[in-house]
């Protein structure tokens, strides 16, 4: 693609986001997300594939039915108290049609289906920019609107973290794989927006500094599947090395950053009273534990059959920095014991 | 003189779903005339059955066949929920990583012909013939014999094709279910030909209409002669194309989503042909490392 167009994409894809996040009208938080998608189209279909393209398709279809939704739902809220305001909604059919909108935009189960298949048919660089940076405007809204009824919202982040838990399990693809791991990760995120929205930021910078390693990882192995994952360690032990720790971090298992938010997730769960709720999600995240248990042992702790011990170094492009790999890999796995100041910077 | 047959008319209300006003008009013409009466508004093209029945006489309703296929769908649907506990495909992590060949096809009894379908141009009013058995030594015996005729419909001006191709397989309730061969990077194959050239298309899932015809191909070159041959085509060879037109747009075969496998044959020489196939497996060369063999750059690139 041509700089000048990339350029002009990335900006365009920036300014949707920080449109979103700055704006307190309705419209204008809907133009955000426009904006964002259609920033992004050109870069899913750049490969001109037609996996590539089929994405880009779903993807837009998916995203411009959020949209409408969206849109009509805050036009049913203007009519019916007569404001625009996001912070200020107050009749529960329209919020309950935004809650659902911004769901779908997310990949939330049971409008989940879409996110693994998208993810597949990109490359690495674009499945990261749709795992991260496209979550951060619907989280926004979702944040500042006045929640919604408990229910929905509960069912929604449970049914999610089953659902990637689920989903993931008879993957071998790895962006599908990663695909199921975020909309588990989603499910946390909402499960305590409703009672303590810092822990849904938190919840999401964590999971976007895991995606992000995990993405980078398999983008500088250049592995698509379980078996070229499994043969990474002859391109690169170090990093081979520190992938099953990232995946454990992924799991949530202490002593790992990715612990941080499920525990205070599960802790905040059962002060509320959901003891139940919180019990039952800690078990649906086993099933995630599982698949990425999976991976790093097939990642590190298996030889897989392979041609020769240093096979195919040449595929590896050498010049691609990991400064930034190695600062998000530091961040993945040696947060926990700053999870006092971490938290104090959430709470705001 | 014996008394012609009067066909008897449906019932009045079921002929008011019929479009046709003639059809109304009680007549005692012969069961015949009627039912050509049936399509003559529509062309039918040489090859294609006569649809002399009724859209309701097309049904049959069997109860117990009903039974059967649900037993069938919810015994899938159990073994489904049962794998993937398992692991991949069924198959434990350990297999799926140990894996490095795989029989996807491999001929051993009556049961495996019901996987594929052959068809010819005699479907649209051509003359070549294609037969599907089971060998002497249990395996595929694809023959027929081959006549590039055009069909006489006034618009067909090549012909001449046979081919064989393996169905969709299914899961329960028939959900379309894919090949997942990503593991894999060659397809391996034994055959016994006679000497003429084949074309091996592979089906993909496709999102889009008019992605639907579209296949990736390579050539199978048989040597005729009483040896078996063992033919190794990595995926990276086969290119694409669309109802027989290779594209300008080439692109590598995506091997997690596979649908079906066919050969066909196409090479305008009349008279039999014959092909015997051991089995149809795939395999990981690791000593192949080509990505794809075709240039994807964009040719004629706008100065």
């Amino acid at each position: 693609m041509s700089p000048y167009m990339l350029i002009i994409l990335i900006f365009t894809l920036g300014l949707g986001t920080l449109i979103t996040l700055s704006s307190s009208h309705w419209l204008i938080a809907w133009m955000g997300l426009e904006l964002n998608t259609f920033a992004i189209l050109p870069l899913m279909a750049q490969q001109h594939s037609p996996r590539a393209m089929e994405a880009t398709i779903k993807y837009f279809i998916i995203q411009t039915t959020a949209a409408t939704m969206l849109l009509f739902a805050s036009v049913s809220n203007a009519w019916l108290s007569g404001q625009w305001e996001i912070q200020q909604m107050s009749h529960p059919t329209p919020l309950a049609l935004i809650t659902i909108a911004l769901a779908l935009k997310l990949g939330l189960a049971p409008m989940h289906a879409w996110f693994p298949e998208v993810l597949q048919g990109l490359n690495f660089s674009t499945g990261l920019i749709l795992s991260t940076w496209q979550k951060l405007a619907p989280f926004s809204l979702l944040l500042q609107i006045p929640p919604t009824s408990s229910f929905l919202l509960i069912t929604l982040g449970f049914i999610s973290v089953l659902m990637g838990g689920w989903g993931g399990l008879n993957q071998t693809q790895l962006r599908k794989i990663l695909g199921y791991s975020s909309i588990a990760h989603l499910g946390w995120m909402i499960l305590i927006m409703q009672y303590a929205p810092p822990l849904t930021l938190l919840a999401l910078t964590v999971y976007i500094v895991l995606t992000s390693s995990m993405f980078l990882t398999f983008l500088y192995n250049q592995a698509t599947n379980i078996n070229s994952l499994a043969i990474s360690w002859t391109k690169t032990p170090m990093l081979t090395a520190l992938t099953p720790l990232v995946l454990l971090s992924l799991g949530g298992l202490p002593p790992l950053t990715g612990f941080l938010p499920k525990w205070a997730i599960l802790q905040e769960l059962t002060k509320q009273g959901l003891t139940p709720v919180a019990a039952l999600t800690a078990l649906s995240a086993l099933l995630s534990l599982y698949f990425y248990l999976r991976l790093s042992y097939a990642t590190a702790l298996t030889t897989p059959p392979n041609n020769l011990p240093a096979t195919l170094p040449w595929r590896i492009i050498f010049k691609q920095p990991t400064t930034f790999l190695a600062v998000l890999i530091t961040m993945s796995l040696s947060l926990l014991p700053l999870s006092p100041s971490v938290m104090a910077f959430f709470t705001f | 003189m014996s008394l012609l047959k009067i066909a008897r008319l449906p019932p009045l209300k079921l002929l008011n779903s019929i479009h046709d006003p003639h059809l109304l008009l009680h007549s005692n013409a012969p069961l015949t005339v009627l039912r050509r009466a049936l399509s003559h508004n529509k062309y039918r093209r040489p090859g294609q059955p006569i649809e002399d029945k009724f859209p309701w006489e097309n049904i049959t309703f069997n109860f117990s066949k009903g039974l059967e296929r649900i037993k069938k769908n919810f015994k899938l649907l159990k073994q489904e929920f049962s794998d993937r506990w398992v692991g991949p495909e069924g198959k434990s992590i350990i297999n799926h990583m140990l894996e490095q060949n795989r029989v996807i096809w491999e001929f051993r009894g009556p049961e495996s012909l019901q996987e594929w379908t052959v068809s010819s141009d005699e479907m649209i009013g051509g003359q070549s013939k294609v037969y599907l058995k089971l060998g002497k030594n249990d395996t595929c015996f694809l023959y027929g014999t081959l006549c590039s005729a055009p069909p006489r419909d006034g618009e067909t001006r090549y012909s001449g094709y046979c081919a064989m191709r393996s169905k969709q397989p299914l899961a329960s309730f028939d959900r379309k279910k894919h090949y997942d061969w990503s593991s894999f990077n060659t397809l391996h194959l034994r055959v016994r030909g006679d000497g003429r050239p084949w074309m091996i298309s592979i089906a993909t899932e496709a999102y889009f209409s008019h992605q639907k015809d579209d296949l990736y191909s390579y050539f199978l070159y048989t040597r005729g002669g009483p040896y078996w041959q063992d033919v190794k085509i990595p995926f990276s060879k086969f290119f694409l194309t669309n109802r027989g037109r290779i594209q300008d747009d080439q692109h590598p075969l995506w091997l997690d989503k596979v649908n079906t496998i066919g050969f066909t044959l196409g090479d305008k020489v009349d008279g039999p042909f014959q092909l015997e196939i051991d089995f149809i497996g795939v395999c990981k060369d690791f000593a192949h490392t080509e990505d794809f063999a075709y240039e994807t750059c964009k040719r004629n690139p706008e100065v």
